[in-house]
């Protein structure tokens, strides 16, 4: 092979290998442009979701609706995850499915009143998320008409009725003795389908957990719930979440006692140097109460009782406070 | 040969001028975002607080907007020191502080978690009223929420 054809010959391989390094170059280039992006969108979701979070953990009684990017977030125990990235957080009270769905968030708050506020209780699920409220009891009703009326939500009186309507999930709100599993929704795979069923009213009960076994319900467990708003946490949340927030809630709960504690003690000193013995024996007898709120600060079903009956006395002595025109504690 | 490499190493010259360009925006964009997430993150601060229950003033449970209960400053301040990592989870680093101006002056730091070289600070000033439930009376003042980040 004479010198030229050589030349000609390295001169194509030469080519070959510089084209082959730009376009491996910018193939690189677009792969970890394409993760960087996603990750980025993901992020901008979680902090949306942050932002969501603030927002509505600061207003009470209200439920909105919120576009996001269709997404499926990941929420467990103090940890909101989109794929590999997460934000953790130490004491967050936020009840909802395990996972959420969609292009679409609804969020729903209330307060958390024993009988004052101790903090806010925050909601939020997909509007593909169906909710079969269960029950012909005066709390069902009351239940049914307190969930946002945008939620997917259908009222029975049995069971009977329910047909599948390819949801990604299907959550049972039960009052009363717990039905058999609907056979519409045997095909559904095991994970999709939970259940709480309720016993008690509206001040305090018990809530069992179930999830769907092949096809009937296998028993999860269950805890206690204290007023509307924690009872409506568990219709959202499965057994794990309910547990993790409702311990939060009570830490909470013993924080903001001890103010109210320190308050009604000041207000009591405030009566007695007034010679207002009404007021004296109110806040004295509001005393007891509030340190027996304190005093039960673990979310246990013994603690639920103690706290549900001390707030019923405390809001009854409130009233007597209001009566004798007192200042109120809370 | 040579004609060939000559025009690579114009093209690489041109991808490396490009690339600096594109990193440069790019940083630039990250701190304008990193701006905007501290800024909302101080509104969020500012939220928290105005929403406490340990500084809110309520009748019957109902909720006074932009009021400040006198009887309850003492000892939330108390309870801010002793959890202070329960609280720096929702106020993070800040400096929070009611100043009352009417009917006396008063002052009463309530939670203070500064950063050490910090880069930017933002101070949100909110005027509340400040009840006195003994008194039933109300006084004026302002909620100071420094907060700050690197």
């Amino acid at each position: 092979m004479d010198k030229k054809a050589f030349e000609i010959q390295f001169n194509w391989i030469f080519v070959l290998v510089a084209g082959a390094t730009i376009l491996l170059f910018f193939s690189v280039i677009v792969i970890k442009q394409k993760a960087v992006s996603e990750t980025s969108t993901k992020a901008t979701v979680l902090k949306s979701f942050e932002a969501i979070i603030t927002g509505t953990s600061v207003s009470t009684d209200t439920t909105s609706i919120i576009d996001i990017p269709s997404s499926d977030i990941e929420v467990s125990c103090g940890r909101i995850s989109l794929g590999r990235v997460s934000n953790q957080y130490q004491n967050l009270v936020l009840f909802s499915p395990a996972l959420i769905k969609g292009n679409r968030l609804i969020t729903h708050t209330l307060a958390f009143s024993t009988p004052y506020r101790a903090t806010n209780l925050l909601y939020i699920t997909s509007p593909n998320l169906r909710y079969i409220i269960i029950g012909d009891s005066n709390l069902a009703r009351e239940i049914n008409s307190s969930l946002p009326s945008r939620l997917k939500k259908e009222f029975y009186n049995d069971a009977t009725q329910i047909k599948n309507q390819n949801n990604y999930k299907v959550k049972f709100a039960v009052f009363g003795d717990m039905i058999d599993f609907p056979k519409s929704l045997e095909e559904m795979p095991d994970s999709d389908v939970e259940a709480a069923r309720f016993t008690g009213n509206s001040w305090n009960g018990i809530v069992d957990f179930y999830a769907k076994e092949k096809s009937s319900w296998q028993r999860k467990g269950s805890s206690a719930y204290i007023g509307k708003a924690s009872l409506i946490g568990a219709v959202y949340s499965g057994k794990e979440m309910y547990d993790c927030n409702m311990e939060n809630i009570f830490f909470r709960l013993n924080l903001v006692t001890k103010v109210y504690i320190d308050k009604t003690k000041k207000l009591a000193q405030d009566a007695a140097s007034k010679k207002q013995f009404q007021c004296s024996q109110i806040y004295s007898s509001s005393l007891n109460h509030l340190s027996s709120i304190g005093s039960a600060s673990k979310f246990t079903n013994e603690n639920v009782a103690v706290v549900a009956s001390a707030a019923k006395s405390l809001a009854e002595e409130s009233q007597n406070a209001q009566v004798y025109s007192c200042p109120l504690i809370y | 040969m040579g004609e060939t490499i000559a025009v690579l190493f114009v093209f690489f010259v041109l991808i490396t001028i490009g690339f600096i360009f594109y990193v440069k925006v790019v940083k630039s964009n990250i701190e304008q975002e990193k701006d905007e997430f501290s800024q909302l993150r101080s509104v969020g601060v500012a939220q928290r607080v105005m929403f406490l229950p340990e500084l809110q003033c309520s009748e019957d449970n109902i909720i006074k907007d932009n009021c400040i209960d006198i009887l309850k400053i003492d000892s939330a301040q108390s309870l801010m020191k002793e959890n202070e990592v329960y609280y720096y989870d929702l106020l993070q680093f800040s400096e929070v502080s009611i100043s009352q101006i009417y009917p006396v002056e008063a002052k009463w730091e309530i939670y203070s978690r500064s950063l050490e070289g910090f880069k930017s600070k933002f101070v949100t000033n909110i005027p509340i009223s400040l009840y006195n439930p003994s008194t039933r009376r109300y006084g004026f003042g302002v909620l100071a929420i420094e907060t700050f980040s690197k």
